[in-house]
C-alpha cells in the first residue's frame, strides 16, 4: 500500500485488511489509578488511569501520561482493583453533614449577649471605647 | 574564554558529535509516534524523542555562539558527510525490540557523558548537562524497565531482546569512537575521554542486562562500528536528512 | 478531537426509554436537571450508556487516527520550533485518546474491544481524518481550523451529564489551547510569508474547506431522539449550532489573513446574523464515512499494523492472574 507519508511507506503495509480481531482479552493489561502531587506540600489528587502490566511500568507510563504537561513533584499508582469506594447509592449517608452548623465557626455569634450584659451592669466595653476615641480625633 | 584555532575545532567537533547523535536518534524515535504497542507507551516514547531533539537544539545554539550557523540551518541543511553522529543513531526504527535496545544502550552512554560533563570547563555545555540530568534519568529509567521486563518475560521476548542486543552492540561501541582532538579536550578540561566513558558504560549496563537475563557479546568478538564521527555514514543517513529537510529546504530563507 | 452523538438507525424504531423503570428514570432525569453529574456506578438507562459509549469511543478513535495525517509531517517539519511543537501536539492527541478510552471504559466496554472494533471498521471516527495531508500547509490548516471545530464541540460537551467524560474534556480543553495557537501561528507565517508559502496554504485551505464544513456533522433533523438526548445532556447542541459558532468565530479570522474561502456564497446575513453558505456535499460525507474516502483503508491498516507489531510486547508481560476491573472514575 502506497502512502504520501514516507514513514508509513517504510512500514510496507499489506494491501488488504483481513478483518481479523487483533487484540486478545486482557491484552491491554490492568488499570492503575494515578494520583498526582503538583508541588511538595500539596495533596496528591486523582487524575485518571493508566494501563500497565505491573506497578513499575505503571509509574513509567504515568510519568508521561500525567506529568508531561503539568508541574509535578510526585506520583502514586494504585491498582484499580485495590481501591474500595463508597456506593453512590449510599451518598445519603453524607446528606446531613452540611446541616451540623455547630461545627462551623460561623455558627458562633454572641456580641448581642455581651452588649446586653454590659448595658445592664454598666460595664465599659474597651474595644468600643477605643473605637470612639479614634473617631473623635 | 579565548581559544586558539585547534582548540576551537576540537570543541566544535565535540559539540557537533553530541548534538548530531541526539538529533538523529530523536528523529528516528519520533517515527514511532502513533505506532507504539500501547497508547501510554506511545506517549512516553515520543516524549523522550522530543526531549532529545530539544537538547540537540540547545547544543546547536552553543555552536552558533561559537561562530557556526544558526540551529535550524545546522540541522536542516547539512548533508550526511557533515554529520558527526554515530551509526547506531541513524539505523531505521526496525521493530520495537530494536528501538528499545538502541535507546537503552545510547541513553546510558549519554547519561554518563552528561555526568562527566557536569564539571567541564566549557561552561555553557556544563550548564546544559546539569539541566538535562532529570530528563536523561527518565530516559534510562524507561529503557531499564522495558529491557529488564522484556528480557525476562517469555521465550519470544527474551529471544527478541537478545537478538536486538547482538545487532546493536557493535553499533553502540561506535559511540565511543575517539576524536583526533581527544588530547586537546582533556588538556582544556572539557572531557576526560571516550575510553573512560566506554568503561563506565560497560559497568553501568552489565548489571541491568544481567538482571534482564541477557548476554553481552564476548569481548573478543567486539567489532566497534566506527566512521560516523568522521562523517562516514551508512546509506540510511542521507535519505533521512533529505526527508527531515524536505520542507525547510524549499526555502531556507523563509520563515516557517 | 471530535465528538458528537450520532443516532444509530436501528435505534430509530424504538424509543430510547422503552423498558426502563419509570421511577429510576425519573430520579436519573431529575439529577441531570439539578445539574449533577452521573457517575460510573449510577443507574442509567441502557440507551444512555450505549450512546455515551459510542460517542466517547468515537471521540477516542478520532484522536488516535487524527495523529496520522499530522504525523505524516513530523519527520519533515521545517525548523526546530515547528518540529518540537508538532511532536508535542501529536503526543497530546494520543494522550487525549488515552483519556477518552479511559472514560469510555468506566461504562463497561474494554479497551481491547474498542480497538478491535476500530480496526474492523465497526466503530467510526471523525470523517475529516479520512482525507490526506498533502503538504506541510495542510497540517497548519488542520491544526488551526479542525482543532478549532473540535474545541467548540469539546467546550460544549464538557458541560454534559456524564462525570468521567466531562473531566476528560476539561483536561483536553486545557491542553488544546496551545494546539489552536500553534495552528493559527503556523497559518499566519505561511499566509504572510513568501509567494510559495502563501500559495501552499491557500491551496490547502481550498482542499480542506469541504471536510471542515462536514466536520460538525449533517444538518439536524429535529427528532424525538434529539430531544431525549438533549434532556439527558448527552447531546448539548445541534450540529448546525456548532457549525454556526465555528463560522462566526473563524471565517473573519481567515479573511483577515487575506486568504479566500472556496465558497462564493459564504457570507453573514447582516439582518438575521446567520451565516449563509453553499450546502456541502452530504453524499460525499456519507460515502467517506462508510469507507469510501481517500485514506480510510490506509488509516485502519496503519492501526492494524501498530497493534499487530506490538502484540508480542503486550502478550509477553500479560500475567496469567490478570483480572480486569472497570476503572472507577
Amino acid at each position: 500500500m502506497k502512502s504520501i507519508d514516507p514513514r508509513i511507506n517504510r512500514l510496507n503495509l499489506p494491501e488488504n485488511n483481513d478483518g481479523k480481531e487483533v487484540l486478545d482479552k486482557l491484552e491491554q493489561w490492568e488499570t492503575y489509578e494515578v494520583f498526582h502531587q503538583k508541588k511538595r506540600g500539596d495533596q496528591h489528587v486523582h487524575v485518571g488511569i493508566v494501563h500497565a502490566a505491573n506497578p513499575e511500568l505503571a509509574i513509567i507510563m504515568a510519568k508521561e501520561a500525567f506529568g508531561r504537561r503539568r508541574q509535578t513533584a510526585n506520583l502514586w499508582v494504585v491498582k484499580s482493583s485495590a481501591v474500595t469506594a463508597t456506593d453512590y447509592d449510599d451518598q445519603d449517608i453524607f446528606e446531613t453533614t452540611p446541616e451540623k452548623t455547630y461545627r462551623e465557626a460561623s455558627d458562633y455569634y454572641c456580641m448581642d449577649r455581651i452588649r446586653k450584659y454590659q448595658q445592664e451592669h454598666g460595664i465599659k466595653d474597651r474595644k468600643e471605647d477605643r473605637r470612639k476615641k479614634k473617631e473623635s480625633v | 574564554m579565548n581559544y586558539n584555532e585547534t582548540q576551537l575545532i576540537a570543541i566544535k567537533e565535540f559539540l557537533y558529535k553530541i548534538a548530531d547523535d541526539q538529533l538523529i536518534i530523536g528523529h528516528r524515535n519520533s517515527e514511532w509516534t502513533g505506532l507504539g504497542p500501547l497508547v501510554e507507551e506511545d506517549i512516553a516514547f515520543s516524549s523522550i524523542a522530543q526531549d532529545k531533539i530539544g537538547q540537540a537544539q540547545h547544543i546547536y545554539e552553543i555552536l552558533h555562539s561559537l561562530g557556526e550557523a544558526d540551529a535550524d540551518t545546522i540541522a536542516f541543511t547539512r548533508s550526511a558527510a557533515d554529520f558527526k553522529s554515530c551509526h547506531l543513531a541513524e539505523y531505521p526504527i526496525g521493530e520495537y525490540d530494536f528501538s528499545l535496545m538502541r535507546n537503552f544502550l545510547f541513553n546510558h552512554a549519554e547519561k554518563i557523558r552528561f555526568e562527566m560533563l557536569a564539571d567541564t570547563s566549557l561552561e555553557q555545555l556544563g550548564k546544559l548537562a546539569k539541566k538535562y540530568r532529570g530528563e536523561i534519568k527518565y530516559h534510562t529509567m524507561h529503557a531499564d524497565t522495558w529491557v529488564k521486563q522484556l528480557g525476562r518475560a517469555n521465550e519470544e521476548s527474551h529471544a527478541r531482546m537478545q537478538t536486538a542486543l547482538n545487532e546493536t552492540f557493535n553499533l553502540a561501541l561506535g559511540i565511543f569512537e575517539e576524536s583526533e582532538y581527544a588530547g586537546e579536550l582533556k588538556n582544556m578540561g572539557i572531557f576526560e575521554g571516550e575510553d573512560i566513558l566506554q568503561q563506565k558504560w560497560i559497568e553501568a549496563i552489565t548489571p541491568i542486562l544481567e538482571a534482564a537475563t541477557l548476554v553481552i557479546p564476548d569481548k573478543n568478538t567486539w567489532q566497534p562500528v566506527y566512521g560516523g564521527r568522521k562523517g562516514y555514514h551508512t546509506e540510511y543517513l542521507e535519505p533521512m536528512l533529505e526527508e527531515m529537510g524536505e520542507v525547510f529546504r524549499l526555502d531556507p530563507k523563509a520563515e516557517w | 478531537m471530535y465528538g458528537n452523538a450520532q443516532i444509530d438507525s436501528k435505534d430509530k424504531a424504538r424509543s430510547l426509554t422503552e423498558g426502563e423503570d419509570p421511577i429510576k428514570l425519573a430520579e436519573f432525569e431529575a439529577r441531570i436537571i439539578r445539574g449533577e453529574k452521573i457517575e460510573p456506578k449510577d443507574w442509567m438507562p441502557a440507551a444512555y450508556r450505549k450512546q455515551l459509549i459510542r460517542m466517547i469511543e468515537q471521540h477516542a478513535h478520532s484522536e488516535i487516527i487524527g495523529a496520522l495525517p499530522e504525523g505524516t509531517w513530523i519527520t519533515r517539519a521545517p525548523g526546530f520550533r515547528r518540529k518540537l511543537a508538532l511532536m508535542a501536539k501529536v503526543q497530546d492527541e494520543v494522550g487525549h485518546a488515552q483519556l477518552l478510552y479511559s472514560a469510555a471504559e468506566t461504562l463497561g466496554k474494554t479497551r481491547e474491544n474498542m480497538i478491535n472494533d476500530l480496526i474492523n471498521g465497526k466503530s467510526k471516527y471523525s470523517n475529516v481524518f479520512n482525507y490526506p495531508a498533502m503538504t506541510w500547509a495542510d497540517t497548519a490548516i488542520i491544526a488551526w481550523l479542525i482543532d478549532a471545530g473540535a474545541i467548540i464541540n469539546q467546550v460544549t460537551n464538557s458541560k454534559g451529564s456524564y462525570g468521567p467524560y466531562c473531566r476528560a474534556l476539561e483536561r483536553i480543553c486545557s491542553e488544546e489551547s496551545f494546539h489552536l495557537k500553534y495552528g493559527h501561528d503556523n497559518v499566519v507565517f505561511l499566509s504572510t510569508g513568501t509567494q510559495q508559502q502563501r500559495e501552499m496554504v491557500q491551496d490547502a485551505l481550498n482542499r480542506w474547506w469541504t471536510p471542515i464544513m462536514h466536520f460538525h456533522g449533517p444538518p439536524d433533523k429535529v427528532s424525538q431522539h434529539t430531544e431525549v438526548l438533549m434532556r439527558w445532556k448527552v447531546k448539548m447542541a445541534s450540529n448546525d449550532d456548532m457549525r454556526y459558532r465555528f463560522l462566526d468565530e473563524y471565517v473573519p479570522k481567515i479573511w483577515d489573513l487575506g486568504l479566500t474561502i472556496p465558497d462564493p456564497k459564504l457570507c453573514k446575513n447582516e439582518e438575521t446574523g446567520v451565516w449563509e453558505y453553499t450546502e456541502p456535499d452530504w453524499d460525499e460525507f456519507k460515502r467517506v464515512i462508510n469507507g469510501d474516502g481517500p485514506c480510510n483503508k490506509e488509516r485502519l491498516q496503519v492501526r492494524r499494523w501498530a497493534e499487530e507489531k506490538g502484540a508480542w510486547v503486550r502478550r509477553a508481560l500479560l500475567k496469567a492472574e490478570t483480572k480486569y476491573t472497570i476503572p472507577l472514575a
